[in-house]
């Protein structure tokens, strides 16, 4: 099983969602892993093995009852200041061309859907930024590379939530587009019924499925993207206990909310 | 009548004068301004295009055109002026007068056209867009007028009339060089009172409570359109330029059809429109087509550009990018704006949703973060000073602050029952004497020894104590609001202070109070103060804009006497001025303006 969970915009709720779906497999007896190629972050947590990933892949892991290993996220991107990037390859340091990163990445994919019965991949930032389509690694690259379908999170609570889930599959390069197979709208509050319609004409118009809405919830989960305000990293097995805790209660909630889990594990096995 | 007769006859020996910088009221309507008519030779014109009928309190109708500005133009100025001398007219009641009118009109009054800003998600940078459009506009001559058909935001402010409009158009009309705001360039403002329901204020009045469901299924359909019609057609004869400014995504199509702050709003003014895409947040190419392509075929040629904004580094690597939108929508992107830092007021508490705290000066002041915050811009001259404002809801929070600010609320009674369960109450009493309290309108009335609401107006029927901090009584009698500009003077130092009440419920003030205000009908006197106890209470809304009273306050901060002697006081109004001139130089200069203006003028 596979999927990889795309965002209409960075902080759309992909780390969120991803873990969700890692806890619901998980929690089924499913042996499920967390992965996202690569990850521009300015946190990073260390696995056991000494290897920085970024915190996003190690919070999925804990929720999916499984050590967090440099595999889950074997491209790390730090920026530097002023335009500049250190590429971490595998935990280290490395300057290699594009096309490298994609082989690196789908080579630790390979090893995880050996070892475990399902991937779940996070995607990162947008899947089409237009400057960027040619260079994607995390998100187009995945996907062309080991036919993974997908699930687009929006955040509908900045409003524009339909013109971005149309406007990427509009975007997205034809030969990846019909793996784009369903939508989940993020951050919704008020009554989901007004949604009918507009939720009913992006189906006709894309042929995705509509998966669900997620109720507005404060998170627990640090977001690790670079652009959200962090603080400190996780600490201890108290800590991993509470995000697991969390997660549980989420999980109650979106299905609470007629989250389609089902439909996304049709999906992950399609 | 005839005082103005007298008047006229003045400036008409006065000849013609263009602005008239000495004058203590200059400028009254707008920078620039031709003063050569300060009393209207024409009164009344009865030209419905300049002015109306208006019924005044004792029944009779008084010809009204406050709100017109023709005369005020240097041309229109200039050139009625040199009639009246070409034709060696001395009466203002010379017959011949009617033809200069007229032949003013004709020359020089034309209906202005209009622009609408959309934007592909709210925060996309819609309000600043005008605002920078405003001010690029007003430079270039043009007379200039923000819109905003449905605003939803808590902070409102009150025009010179005491109408209620949204703190931005306030801030996008200084841009337009006009010194007063009025509430046609926001004629429905929605002020949420929870998650579904809302107050609808039209054309700066309370019009209503409105659930979603009603809003759209009866407001929309019913009155809201004729409303924005009839602003938007009051506006266009009055300015040459009305910049409209769209609300959220223009492509909600769950509610396309009853949408009018967008589109909708667009068609009544037949406006071309812009869309601004926020880039920061990545998905911005996918935002633009999918906003562009879910407008339905027949409006979509309503959009004439597109704007990438906010974004940070290199704008060239965003190029090539913009060319390929350009080619799959067939739409200019008409301009990469950088990210810009700015001092502006935050607008909506979805800014404040998850703000812990602003700013890390050496003076800590704990915001009390209200369930039902209102009015919060006040807290922004806060930001000017070398302080950290920290939202706090925990009385442990309070531990170790220099200073406690009790802000505006939409409900006043309930938030003082969230704030003793929350056992802030207890907290900031303990801390009486200790460090400055200041409360402001809703946090004011919480200061008192009670709140008397025998109607159930505010909350559940009753009385419910104070925090005590003053002796004041505050009682809901009737459901009167009460919506005026202040401007007055801070008793203990003689300096101005500026601001706005907007409130319901009196208060029977028994402290010496803070303010003198100035009213037509004599001096008031506002607020309440207890030096030695440090405990500040005042009705008026940006009470702390001006540096007087602010600086006086921070004084009472440990230690910030010290601090607040290395920087100079400033006034909240000059550093929106240079955020407004920042920001429409960044603009300017990273747009293809030739392009925008043909777009505004119809050409394209």
């Amino acid at each position: 099983m596979k999927v990889i969970f795309l965002g209409t915009s960075s902080g759309a709720g992909k780390t969120t969602v991803t873990a969700l779906y890692c806890r619901y497999l998980s929690r089924k007896g499913v042996s499920v892993a967390p992965f996202k190629a690569s990850n521009l972050s300015l946190n990073s947590y260390v696995t056991k093995e000494g290897h920085k990933i970024g915190t996003g892949q190690a919070f999925q892991a804990w929720v999916s009852g499984v050590e967090p290993t440099i595999d889950m996220n074997p491209v790390l991107l730090r920026p530097l200041g002023g335009g500049a990037i250190d590429v971490i390859v595998n935990g280290k340091k490395q300057s290699i061309p594009q096309e490298e990163v994609l082989k690196e990445a789908c080579g630790a994919f390979d090893r995880l859907s050996k070892k475990y019965e399902a991937v779940v991949c996070e995607g990162s930032g947008s899947p089409a930024e237009l400057n960027l389509l040619d260079r994607d690694v995390a998100n187009i690259g995945m996907m062309r590379e080991r036919n993974v379908p997908a699930v687009l999170v929006g955040d509908i609570e900045r409003g524009g939530a339909f013109a971005a889930m149309y406007g990427t599959w509009l975007l997205i390069p034809e030969d990846v587009r019909p793996l784009l197979k369903g939508f989940i709208i993020n951050r919704f509050r008020g009554d989901p019924s007004i949604l009918g319609e507009a939720v009913e004409r992006i189906e006709k118009l894309t042929g995705m499925s509509f998966i669900g809405t997620i109720p507005y919830m404060d998170l627990r989960f640090p977001e690790e993207d670079s652009l959200s305000d962090t603080r400190g990293g996780p600490e201890g097995p108290a800590m991993m206990e509470a995000f697991v805790k969390n997660a549980d209660s989420l999980l109650e909630t979106a299905e609470q909310y007629g989250l389609d889990l089902k439909k996304i594990e049709e999906i992950s096995s399609s | 009548m005839d005082n103005i007769t007298k008047k006229v006859k003045e400036e008409i020996e006065r000849g013609w004068i263009g602005p008239d910088k000495s004058c203590p009221y200059h400028p009254c309507h707008f920078t620039g301004q031709d003063c050569t008519f300060c009393y209207c030779p024409f009164y009344p014109c009865h030209d419905e295009d300049l002015g109306q009928i208006l019924r005044s309190k004792r029944g009779s109708d008084v010809w009204d055109c406050s709100y017109c500005l023709f005369i005020h133009r240097q041309e229109t100025g200039k050139f009625v002026m040199s009639e009246i001398k070409r034709m060696g007219i001395t009466e203002p009641k010379d017959p011949r007068m009617k033809s200069i009118l007229t032949e003013a009109k004709a020359r020089y009054f034309r209906k202005g056209r209009s622009m609408m800003v959309l934007g592909a998600t709210s925060d996309a940078g819609k309000s600043i867009a005008v605002v920078a459009i405003c001010r690029i506009l007003h430079k270039r001559g043009y007379l200039v007028s923000p819109f905003k058909s449905q605003n939803m935001s808590l902070n409102s402010k009150v025009t010179r009339r005491g109408f209620e409009v949204a703190m931005i158009q306030t801030i996008q009309s200084k841009a337009a060089g006009l010194r007063n705001p009025d509430q046609y360039m926001n004629p429905i403002l929605l002020k949420p009172k929870g998650d579904t329901i809302s107050q609808v204020i039209v054309e700066g009045e309370p019009y209503g409570d409105f659930n979603v469901k009603d809003y759209y299924g009866k407001f929309v359909t019913g009155p809201g359109a004729e409303i924005v019609e009839r602003n938007i057609e009051f506006l266009k004869k009055r300015y040459d330029a009305v910049v409209m400014e769209g609300a959220g995504s223009p492509a909600e199509i769950n509610i396309y059809d009853k949408d009018i702050a967008n589109i909708g709003a667009a068609k009544i003014a037949d406006a071309p429109c812009i869309l601004i895409v926020n880039v920061e947040w990545g998905g911005a190419f996918a935002y633009a087509v999918g906003t562009v392509k879910l407008i339905p075929e027949e409006d979509r040629g309503r959009i004439k550009g597109i704007i990438l904004n906010n974004i940070r580094g290199d704008i060239s690597r965003m190029a090539p990018g913009a060319k390929e939108l350009e080619k799959i929508l067939g739409i200019p992107v008409l301009g990469m704006v950088p990210h810009i830092g700015l001092e502006l007021p935050l607008e909506d508490s979805e800014t404040l949703r998850g703000m812990k705290s602003k700013g890390t000066g050496s003076m800590v002041i704990s915001v009390v973060r209200l369930p039902r915050i209102a009015n919060f811009t006040d807290l922004d001259p806060l930001f000017m000073e070398d302080t950290t404002v920290k939202f706090i809801t925990e009385p442990e929070e309070l531990e170790g602050t220099g200073a406690i600010v009790i802000p505006g609320t939409k409900n006043t009674v309930n938030d003082l029952m969230w704030m003793k369960e929350k056992g802030l109450d207890k907290a900031i009493k303990d801390l009486k004497g200790k460090v400055p309290i200041l409360g402001i309108c809703g946090g004011y009335q919480m200061m008192g020894l009670a709140l008397e609401d025998p109607n159930g107006i505010e909350g559940p029927r009753g009385t419910v104590d104070g925090l005590g901090l003053f002796d004041n009584i505050t009682r809901w009698n009737e459901n009167n609001k009460k919506t005026i500009q202040d401007e007055g003077v801070f008793i203990r130092t003689g300096e101005p202070v500026t601001g706005y009440e907007v409130h319901m419920g009196d208060t029977e003030i028994r402290e010496e109070p803070l303010f003198r205000i100035e009213r037509f009908t004599g001096d008031e006197t506002e607020g309440s103060f207890r030096e030695k106890e440090m405990l500040f209470g005042t009705y008026i809304h940006g009470v702390l804009e001006k540096p007087s009273f602010r600086r006086f306050f921070l004084s009472f901060v440990k230690g910030g006497e010290g601090i607040l002697s290395t920087s100079p006081p400033k006034d909240y109004d000059d550093l929106i001025e240079e955020n407004i001139e920042k920001l429409a130089s960044a603009f300017e200069s990273n747009m293809d303006m030739e392009e925008l203006m043909k777009i505004l003028e119809g050409e394209r």
